[in-house]
């Protein structure tokens, strides 16, 4: 038994190392279908990202009438922080309100000069609430709507951004299920690629197969090194794809930061190496093997 | 008895018969050619004996064994019993003259030690010491067809089965090839030689089935033989 796995293993490497521009040109395609789940991958957590982004950028501002003691409006913001749709519950009181706007436009005199005019702060206290998921501001609304707060209450904004929130949450939604569509399809293409090719390269040695049996070889003697070759195609061909993805996310990383606005790549690869490393080299070796054994099947 | 051929007939998809109600038998260390034109049976008859093909109806038996009835994990050890070797030489263009011939002991499980041994003394007996790191592209017709005899015989087979041998050899080289299986039949293996060449039956001398369109016309132990 260890004899025969000894020659398999043999045999393996010996026909890898005498049909070399052939299996070279299997690895050739396995770093493409494997670069392509790797995409996928990278696309994918970008998309993430980028939608994160958007849905940080979402809020509902609860402004409350400007008598309203700060204690009631800090009871509110603690309660509101509990639920479990919330992410986050600022309190901006009138005077930071008044700040920001001051600080917000303070190479503009003019604006300043007529908010000095009106003598007093025209700025309401508020609540600035971001939602876990922009589908979940109908809760937040839900909660405002209760007649206890009705009195404290000078506006909920909901209703002026709602048509951007349900636009945006449907952007993000289509912009997932696009990545999601995409990522099937490019991985199916993928598959069938790498099947493929090494289909075609086995069918070469199909004649070889049947002699083999012919002279009394067993299923497993003949398969064996076709394994082997299939074991070495892959793991070559998932230790270049990943440094060759290793130097892409490297040199591409500044660019990426700055189209994402903050998405920094190449940190996001060091988080993801083992993760990464897995799909290629399992991707590698599943695709390779696989393929090897279906279309070697055949000729048994 | 070797081999025993019982009521065989082989009919492919398309209702063509290429065997009709074969019945022959064949005794231990004997020669027996199965001669006949083109497309008169010669091949499938050795493709059921070898079990590359099912027949349609009847029985074939080796050494008192119905072959139809060897599982597939029994299948390369009966193999292992039958030495082939045919027209087109069938080599593993991929390896060695002394690879292609150890293969086949690889496959018995035989121990590194032994492969050796046996191979270069076979490569020996068939004349090919000298081209045992050779590749099959680099070999003659002649040379190609004594690597093929070489690993029909390195298993120590009970018979070797060679299909056409000679078809693809120029005269010179294909007297040559029969003299080797002589040789090999001498020692004690059944040779089954299927061939179309009358020149070479009428020198033989040794028994000869003849078939035609896939009947058996006639089985003669003098070895004369018209077709």
């Amino acid at each position: 038994m260890f004899a025969a796995i000894k020659r398999i293993i043999k045999h393996g490497f010996k026909n890898f190392k005498r049909q070399a521009p052939l299996h070279f040109a299997t690895i050739f395609i396995l770093i493409i279908a494997l670069s392509l789940l790797t995409s996928i991958f990278l696309f994918r957590s970008t998309i993430n990202y980028l939608v994160s982004e958007i849905q940080k950028k979402i809020d509902v501002s609860v402004y409350f009438k400007q008598n309203t003691p700060a204690t009631e409006i800090e009871k509110i913001k603690e309660d509101i922080g509990e639920l479990d749709d919330i992410e986050e519950v600022e309190y901006i009181s009138a005077q930071r309100a008044l700040e920001d706007f001051k600080e917000k436009h303070k190479d503009e005199p003019l604006i300043l000069q007529s908010v000095d005019v009106l003598g007093e702060n025209p700025f309401f206290p508020s609540l600035n609430i971001r939602a876990k998921k922009p589908n979940q501001y109908a809760a937040v609304l839900a909660y405002f709507d209760g007649s206890d707060f009705q009195d404290i209450i000078y506006e909920v904004d909901y209703i002026k951004k709602k048509t951007i929130i349900d636009r945006l949450f449907s952007m993000t939604s289509n912009l997932s299920l696009a990545g999601i569509i995409l990522s099937i399809f490019l991985g199916a293409v993928a598959v069938l690629v790498a099947f493929n090719t090494i289909r075609i390269t086995i069918k070469d040695s199909g004649e070889e197969i049947s002699i083999m049996k012919l002279v009394g070889a067993s299923s497993w003697f003949v398969q064996g090194p076709f394994i082997v070759q299939g074991i070495l195609c892959g793991l070559l061909a998932a230790l270049a794809t990943f440094f060759l993805f290793y130097l892409t996310v490297y040199f591409s990383a500044p660019k990426i930061l700055s189209i994402t606005g903050g998405f920094n790549i190449f940190a996001w690869f060091g988080r993801n190496i083992f993760n990464l490393f897995l799909l290629q080299f399992g991707g590698g070796l599943i695709l390779s093997v696989f393929s090897g054994m279906i279309a070697t099947r055949k000729y048994l | 008895m070797m081999i025993s051929y019982q009521n065989i007939s082989k009919i492919y998809l398309n209702d063509i018969a290429a065997l009709k109600d074969i019945n022959f038998d064949i005794e231990k260390n004997e020669f027996v050619t199965i001669a006949g034109k083109s497309g008169a049976g010669k091949t499938t008859l050795i493709k059921l004996l070898l079990r590359e093909e099912e027949p349609t109806s009847g029985k074939i038996f080796f050494e008192g064994n119905n072959v139809g009835l060897i599982t597939k994990s029994k299948l390369p050890s009966y193999r292992q019993r039958i030495g082939v070797v045919f027209q087109d030489y069938k080599l593993l263009f991929t390896k060695t003259v002394f690879e292609n011939v150890a293969f086949a002991m690889e496959a018995t499980g035989a121990s590194d030690a032994e492969i050796k041994r046996d191979v270069i003394k076979v490569l020996e007996i068939v004349g090919l010491d000298e081209r045992i790191n050779n590749f099959p592209k680099e070999l003659s017709g002649g040379e190609k067809q004594r690597v093929a005899i070489a690993r029909a015989l390195i298993i120590r087979p009970d018979v070797i089965v060679a299909d056409e041998p000679t078809g693809n050899l120029d005269p010179y080289h294909s007297e040559d090839i029969i003299e080797l299986l002589c040789k090999i039949n001498a020692l004690g293996t059944n040779i089954i030689l299927a061939t179309h060449d009358r020149s070479i039956i009428n020198k033989l001398k040794k028994r000869v089935i003849v078939l035609e369109k896939g009947q058996l016309i006639r089985d003669d132990k003098s070895g004369n033989v018209i077709f």
